[in-house]
């Protein structure tokens, strides 16, 4: 995060929403082999904020938000989520795991499950929620991504916008306090794009927090409270989606606007 | 409201639809393009038709013409349980009865539970006939029906008539328990094979000494595959641990186990371990220490098929379950290991039916197991030096075939019917 103007660190670090953070990364470096797949993060994220995270392949936007529940280890820095910090402590990675849900590029549904059975695993398992509620609460989250006559069928019946929208019922049902998507729509036919954003942007308006990597830029204009530009592990640009789309400061961000819009 | 130029469109009418195109071939076509679609198909299906119907014609004149099934008439009840005390027959009659009690209500709540679940996805499923019956069962339908056309009495006729009868009822109570109660089907099945042993055992019975025939085939069988399933998925996580000794000592037993012909471990079983236990320490019985052996072996071998089922799960699996804060043991039990199972079905079916065939190998051990009665009772007075083996061989070989062949179909129903939804 070197920046030649000095308003980079400071925007990166200002927690937008509530003013409250919620996520707090501070030099998060993350080491694949000789190949520095972050190389000092920081970066802080409020309550109910919308941060997206854009970039080209390989820059780590991915590696970043997996880090922040574990599904990567970071090597250096500091990563704290709700005021816990991340530790090698497995109590307490259950503990950021259960605060956070993620939806991931291919949805990665449990095909030997049904839709509901799917959502209700693990309320059931980690929440000790017994049947009879967490099937209320599943039933509630298919309500709400507007799929509640799939609920008995498998993940393998369904076309991939609704599995996808599965995959969000799914994290939701263990009411966590950051949501992480992890290029939700990049799997998707493009008829079905849509009905994933518009779940994602019904999320946002609720006030869950959410830190979106996409390649979808009419979604970050739309929804975005923050977005970030990451370039070779790096924190390129930070800035309101006006700003980041409208006057972009670095050369990296234009070349990359110019490239893609 | 409607524009005037808008009438002027006709309607589509039904007919217009669009309809899939008919594929129907009536069964001089199906033979044409299947058996003579070329001169070399043509010659191929003569040849072979004619060398099959020839075999087929040989077959039946052996089972009905040629055959002196006399040998297997007088020693039916040595085939289906050896020396089996035969004032306490009653016992293995009581035992089919318990299991197929058992068999029942575990088909009966199962059946119910898919039910179900068709029911709530608006699928229909087909309903369970007579016909559906034969078709799924035929080869054990035909072993049972000559079997029984080679009894002397009336009595084993209706007493499967009243096995069956149990096993209707069964299922009758089976869809009928309550939801809590059906989820316990595994829990019907230990204890049915519990008490349905304790009925040949207990109370003055036939220990495992006294055994034979194909019971004792099933029973090791049955056993072998109860005890060395579970011990060989420990097997599989074992050698996946993160831990080195348990991987070691995994790996270690795996390729021991698979290194050795089960024939070896078992004459050691029988010859050797009493050298190397002290004399104070009374062995275990004969049948008990083969099947030690045929636990031991058969894990091996079912721990690296459960291994390449848990290779197949994409890592993508694991993490979803992980972000979800479910633990490594939760995601092993409910996420992993339940497809790794399903991806492994025909490879472990492969395994338990060769389980099956090896149990002739108690043979060469002295036990009185189905082979054995058939290779025996061509030595007794009345049947000696005729070259019995000739009717005796192939009985037993029907009896095996009838069995293995049924796990292999039944295998493959479960594949489909967990097959449904999964891509």
């Amino acid at each position: 995060m070197t920046d030649s103007t000095g308003n980079l660190t400071s925007a990166a670090l200002v927690a937008g929403g509530t003013g409250e953070a919620m996520i707090t990364l501070e030099g998060v470096e993350k080491w694949f082999g000789d190949f520095a797949a972050l190389a000092g993060v920081d970066l802080v994220v409020g309550r109910q904020e919308v941060v997206v995270v854009i970039g080209p392949s390989g820059s780590g936007k991915s590696t970043l938000i997996r880090c922040i529940n574990r599904l990567e280890k970071h090597d250096r820095g500091r990563i704290v989520v709700d005021d816990t910090e991340m530790s090698d402590d497995l109590r307490n990675i259950a503990e950021i795991r259960r605060e956070t849900g993620m939806v991931f590029q291919s949805f990665n549904l449990f095909p030997h499950l049904t839709v509901l059975e799917n959502i209700t695993l693990a309320p059931r398992q980690v929440r000790r929620q017994s049947k009879l509620d967490a099937d209320a609460v599943g039933m509630e989250l298919l309500e709400r991504v507007k799929i509640p006559e799939q609920a008995h069928k498998y993940p393998g019946q369904l076309s991939g916008g609704q599995q996808q929208r599965v995959a969000i019922a799914r994290a939701l049902a263990m009411q966590p306090k950051v949501m992480l998507f992890d290029e939700p729509t990049s799997a998707l036919d493009p008829e079905m794009v849509a009905e994933v954003l518009d779940a994602m942007k019904e999320l946002a308006r609720t006030g869950m927090t959410m830190i979106v990597v996409t390649h979808e830029m009419g979604f970050a204009r739309e929804v975005a409270d923050r977005v970030v530009f990451m370039a070779d592990g790096e924190i390129v640009e930070v800035g309101t989606p006006q700003h980041f789309f409208d006057t972009p400061q670095e050369e990296r961000t234009k070349l990359f606007l110019a490239q893609i819009l | 409201m409607i524009p005037s130029t808008e009438a002027a469109i006709p309607e589509p009418t039904e007919d217009v639809r669009l309809s899939p195109p008919v594929h129907e071939v009536g069964p001089v076509e199906w033979a044409r393009l299947n058996l003579f679609s070329s001169w070399f198909n043509t010659v191929l299906t003569v040849v072979f038709g004619i060398l099959f119907s020839w075999l087929a014609y040989r077959a039946a004149r052996f089972v009905v013409v040629t055959a002196e099934w006399e040998i297997v008439r007088r020693n039916l009840t040595n085939f289906m349980v050896g020396r089996f005390d035969r004032t306490q027959l009653w016992r293995p009659w009581v035992a089919a009865g318990v299991l197929a009690l058992t068999g029942g209500v575990v088909a009966g709540a199962m059946g119910r539970v898919s039910a179900e679940l068709a029911a709530q996805q608006d699928r229909t499923q087909p309903k369970v006939t007579l016909a559906g019956y034969i078709q799924r069962f035929w080869p054990l339908i035909i072993m049972v029906l000559f079997v029984l056309s080679m009894t002397r009495t009336i009595w084993p006729t209706i007493l499967t008539a009243l096995v069956l009868a149990v096993g209707l009822a069964g299922r009758r109570v089976g869809t009928a328990l309550p939801p809590a109660a059906r989820r316990l089907t595994w829990l019907y099945a230990v204890v049915g094979l519990i008490v349905a042993v304790q009925v040949l055992v207990a109370f003055g019975g036939v220990g495992w000494g006294g055994w034979g025939g194909v019971h004792i085939n099933v029973f090791v069988t049955v056993v072998g595959i109860v005890l060395a399933f579970p011990l060989g998925m420990l097997l599989a996580l074992g050698r996946r641990s993160s831990l080195p000794v348990v991987r070691w000592v995994s790996v270690a037993y795996i390729e021991f186990f698979r290194g050795v012909p089960l024939l070896a471990l078992l004459l050691v079983a029988q010859f050797v371990v009493q050298f190397f236990l002290p004399p104070t320490i009374a062995a275990p019985s004969f049948l008990m220490r083969a099947l030690i052996v045929i636990v031991l072996f058969e894990s091996a071998y079912i721990a690296e098929i459960v291994r390449g089922g848990l290779q197949s799960i994409g890592r993508g699996q694991i993490e979803a379950a992980q972000a979800l804060g479910m633990s490594p043991w939760a995601t092993t039990r409910r996420i992993v290991l339940p497809q790794a199972l399903r991806a492994v079905i025909p490879a472990m079916v492969g395994q338990f039916i060769s389980l099956f065939q090896d149990t002739s190998l108690l043979y060469v051990l002295g036990f009185f197991e189905l082979l054995a009665v058939g290779q025996n009772v061509t030595s007794q007075t009345d049947f000696v030096g005729q070259g019995l083996q000739a009717v005796t061989l192939p009985f037993v070989a029907f009896i095996f075939w009838a069995i293995s062949y049924s796990m292999s179909r039944e295998s493959r129903r479960l594949e489909t019917r967990l097959g449904i939804g999964v891509r």
